[in-house]
């Protein structure tokens, strides 16, 4: 064993959580590691100031006429029901019974196999993408973090990482923004989930790329053989005045769905004990046999599911053969904790011998994200998806469910195997991610695609990349292609913004930093003065490829008014302006939900779907959670 | 329970209160955000422990209660569809917070950047080290509290532990972190 000082059993051990058998062989590493010694001993430190800082704070008390009424309900004789009807009782005990028994099982299990924790799912590259914010950050003095905690937000288990919003950048000190392109679509479903059920989202569910991404655009496919197009757009910026909105608009080439490639396809479905909810299990059967009804005989199908033990529920089977397939699904029923590890492996093992050349090789992966990896070790599973990813064999995400769903770890799994990810809560958004985008959903026409805008200072003083803040990627990634990046599916778009400050549109009398003494900042190229705006770089692979293409495309600014703007981009600055405002951007500024309700029914436009229009009225729910508050 | 007399589980109940009342009063006051709301949450909790006859052995019974009351109030929130107010819940806290003797300055400064950096993470996060270092539950019993899994509790405290050993690192003048 070689301890690193970030192991999540130092931790443990740290505050007293291992057996002694774990603790004895944690001892054996300490006695000849200083640094995971020091670190033991700065978590013991943290720990005991927590224990100081936190007994200090205020507890209420019951009121004399509670603590009388129970003192009463005690004086009863029997089993006092008094003032409980039965009804509330039962709701309450059994969700308690149930959980406790297997869960001290599955304690000891853990505490067995020396897996008492879960290892973080960060590796270098994952880390490097979010360091890299807060260092910019600091770098242009921006203060340092917003605070979810403090505006006011809900309670629960959800898990979502904290999002540290991209600040405006000096473009004399950072000319070139470098990130990866995302098509997940996860926050938008999410966040409506929180709407409709009448809660305002918590910050860091609120992913403003992904809610830009949600909705489909009318952008050209590519004519030139590319595997998509590039769209650049400028125009005003509505909750800006004076400021310039850039869009970049990709559009993946379309696959009809009759000329899709042979599929090759494994469900790994959750089957445990969380999944019973009929948002869960039962909304996920219906989707699959929706999925299932339109393939055909060259597509092979398996069924994997996982809970306490994992298991192969129908072999690979050929999509003539829909009625077993189907019969499979209907017999599926939830029950067991989860043990998600044997049962990914399992799936890509099925995968693999049954991989078709050429063809489309994916395992899908329905979960309400509970992911219980038992004896598996959490960077063991990402290395294994991550391996599969390079043969070949991709991995879709969806996600089921609510309040148990663990939002940022079912991302990370999609984004190791080359994969989408998306939440589905109802048969429509069902409908939407596996029917109507299936041939994108399914099929990866460009992987590892980079997006690097270089900024011409003659023009632009700052910018500001909206959203993406968990997909940026240091400058020197952008070349270096063994550094991944997000994959685009036929057929769909991307799209990204980025508000500008144009030079001259504010008073330049506040310099960050005094001139340096000794040198002299880099002179300006003779390009600076072509009157370009800004060039955007792309780099992508092709599917099975491993060497990158880069693709160029300069931009000038000419002026265009927002109201003069595309519909399209309308629409898309209306959507982040909703997410700037759930997320309480400090770059909002007056710009409130009334606007936006607007702003985005006046640039609906076709909406054969509909899917513009329920974005009207969520925008309207917001704002009447908000002023009800 | 049900073979008690009265006295016995009188007695008990006093006994009960007076070791959970401030603890769970605390507990609900953060998650609903609401003192009045968080009084009649702790008062359905003890007439729950005395209908539904709670576990009597002191390290179940604090799980128990902490769970019951955590479903309670996660309850009243769904069903008022209410936002619970932690700014508010967490600024009384810090301004009627500290009583006792007076602490040395520099032990107040190193307590209030923990506090503070402890008041950045997420809701969750919060509660987990909530559990673990105010009520000094364990890993598993903060597992059984909130129907998170062993591992996931842990995951959670370390990944909240390190955010806030970052974070002291990062602020100036927090000598205590090292």
């Amino acid at each position: 064993m070689r301890l690193k000082e970030d192991d999540p059993r130092l931790t443990a051990y740290a505050l007293g959580e291992l057996d002694e058998a774990e603790a004895a062989a944690i001892e054996t590493e300490l006695a000849h590691n200083a640094p995971a010694r020091r670190r033991v001993e700065e978590i013991r430190r943290i720990a005991s100031q927590l224990r100081v800082g936190l007994a200090a704070e205020p507890a209420g008390e019951l009121s004399r006429e509670q603590r009388r009424a129970i003192a009463a309900a005690a004086r009863v004789p029997g089993r006092p029901k008094a003032s409980r009807p039965a009804s509330s009782r039962k709701a309450a005990r059994p969700r308690i019974l149930r959980r406790w028994a297997p869960l001290a099982a599955a304690a000891v299990i853990l505490i067995a196999a020396g897996a008492v924790v879960l290892p973080t799912l960060r590796r270098p590259t994952e880390l490097a993408r979010r360091v890299v914010p807060l260092a910019r950050q600091k770098a242009t003095g921006a203060p340092p973090l917003d605070m979810p905690g403090q505006t006011g937000e809900g309670f629960n288990t959800e898990a979502y990482d904290h999002i540290v919003e991209n600040p405006f950048l000096p473009v004399k000190d950072n000319p070139l923004s470098t990130f990866s392109i995302d098509v997940d679509t996860a926050s938008y479903a999410n966040v409506r989930r929180f709407l409709n059920s009448g809660r305002l989202p918590p910050p860091g569910a609120v992913r403003i790329e992904e809610m830009i991404n949600y909705f489909s655009y009318d952008y050209a496919p590519p004519r030139d053989g590319r595997p998509f197009a590039v769209h650049v757009d400028v125009a005003g910026c509505p909750w800006a005045p004076g400021h310039r909105l850039v869009r970049i608009g990709l559009k993946g080439r379309e696959i009809a769905l009759d000329k899709r490639p042979a599929t090759n396809l494994v469900f790994l479905l959750d089957v445990s004990g969380s999944m019973r909810p009929p948002n869960k299990l039962p909304l996920l059967k219906r989707a699959m046999k929706m999925l299932v009804e339109r393939l055909g005989e060259n597509d092979r199908v398996a069924i994997v599911v996982y809970a306490g033990a994992s298991g192969l529920v129908l072999p690979s089977t050929t999509c003539d053969k829909k009625e077993t397939i189907l019969e499979a699904l209907d017999r599926l029923a939830a029950g067991g904790s989860t043990n998600g590890g044997a049962g990914i492996q399992l799936a890509y093992n099925i995968a693999s011998a049954n991989f078709i050349k050429g063809g489309i090789n994916r395992v899908i992966l329905c979960t309400d994200g509970d992911f219980n990896v038992g004896v598996t070790n959490r960077s063991e599973l990402v290395r294994l998806i991550e391996k599969k990813a390079r043969t070949g064999v991709f991995l879709s995400v969806l996600g089921f469910g609510m309040g148990n769903y663990k939002d940022s770890t079912l991302e990370k799994l999609a984004d190791k195997g080359n994969g989408n990810y998306a939440y589905i809560d109802t048969i429509s958004e069902a409908r939407k991610v596996l029917i109507k985008q299936m041939a994108g959903t399914l099929i990866t026409i460009a992987k590892d695609v980079k997006i690097q805008v270089e900024f011409n200072p003659a023009r632009v003083a700052r910018y500001r990349l909206i959203g993406y803040e968990n997909r940026l990627l240091r400058k020197e990634d952008f070349n270096d292609d063994t550094k991944d990046a997000g994959e685009i599916g036929a057929g769909h778009t991307v799209t990204a913004l980025y508000e500008i400050v144009p030079v001259g549109a504010e008073p330049a009398s506040r310099p960050e930093v005094d001139p340096l003494k000794y040198q002299r900042p880099g002179q300006l190229s003779e390009a600076a003065s072509s009157g370009e705006l800004l060039t955007v770089k792309l780099r992508y692979k092709l599917p099975d490829g491993d060497k990158s293409t880069l693709m160029t495309r300069p931009i000038v600014d000419r002026g265009m008014k927002f109201a003069e703007a595309p519909q399209d981009f309308r629409f898309a600055a209306a959507v982040a302006a909703f997410g700037m405002i759930l997320r309480d951007s400090k770059y909002k500024g007056n710009y409130s939900l009334e606007a936006v309700a607007e702003l985005a029914a006046a640039s609906v436009g076709r909406d054969p779907h509909g899917y513009r229009a329920e974005f009207v009225k969520l925008v309207k729910t917001a704002r009447s959670l908000k002023t009800g508050q | 329970m049900s073979s008690q007399g009265p006295d016995d589980k009188t007695a008990c109940i006093e006994a009960v209160i007076g070791r959970y009342e401030r603890p769970l009063m605390r507990y609900a006051a953060r998650i609903t955000g609401d003192l009045e709301r968080a009084r009649d949450i702790v008062q359905d909790t003890f007439l729950r422990f005395l209908s539904a006859g709670g576990p009597r052995e002191d390290d179940r019974l604090g799980p128990w209660l902490f769970a019951v009351c955590r479903n309670r109030a996660l309850d009243v929130l769904r069903k008022e569809r209410r936002m619970s107010r932690l700014s508010e819940a967490q600024s009384d806290a810090q301004a009627s917070g500290e009583p006792g003797p007076p602490v040395i300055a520099e032990r107040r400064e190193v307590l209030g950047s923990v506090m503070a950096a402890l008041a950045e993470l997420s809701e969750g996060q919060q509660e987990v080290i909530r559990l673990k270092f105010q009520n000094g539950f364990s890993y598993r019993q903060i597992a059984e509290i909130t129907g998170l899994s062993v591992g996931n509790v842990g995951f959670l405290i370390h990944t909240a532990l390190n955010a806030i050993r970052r974070k002291l690192r990062a602020s100036p003048g927090s000598t205590g972190a090292g």
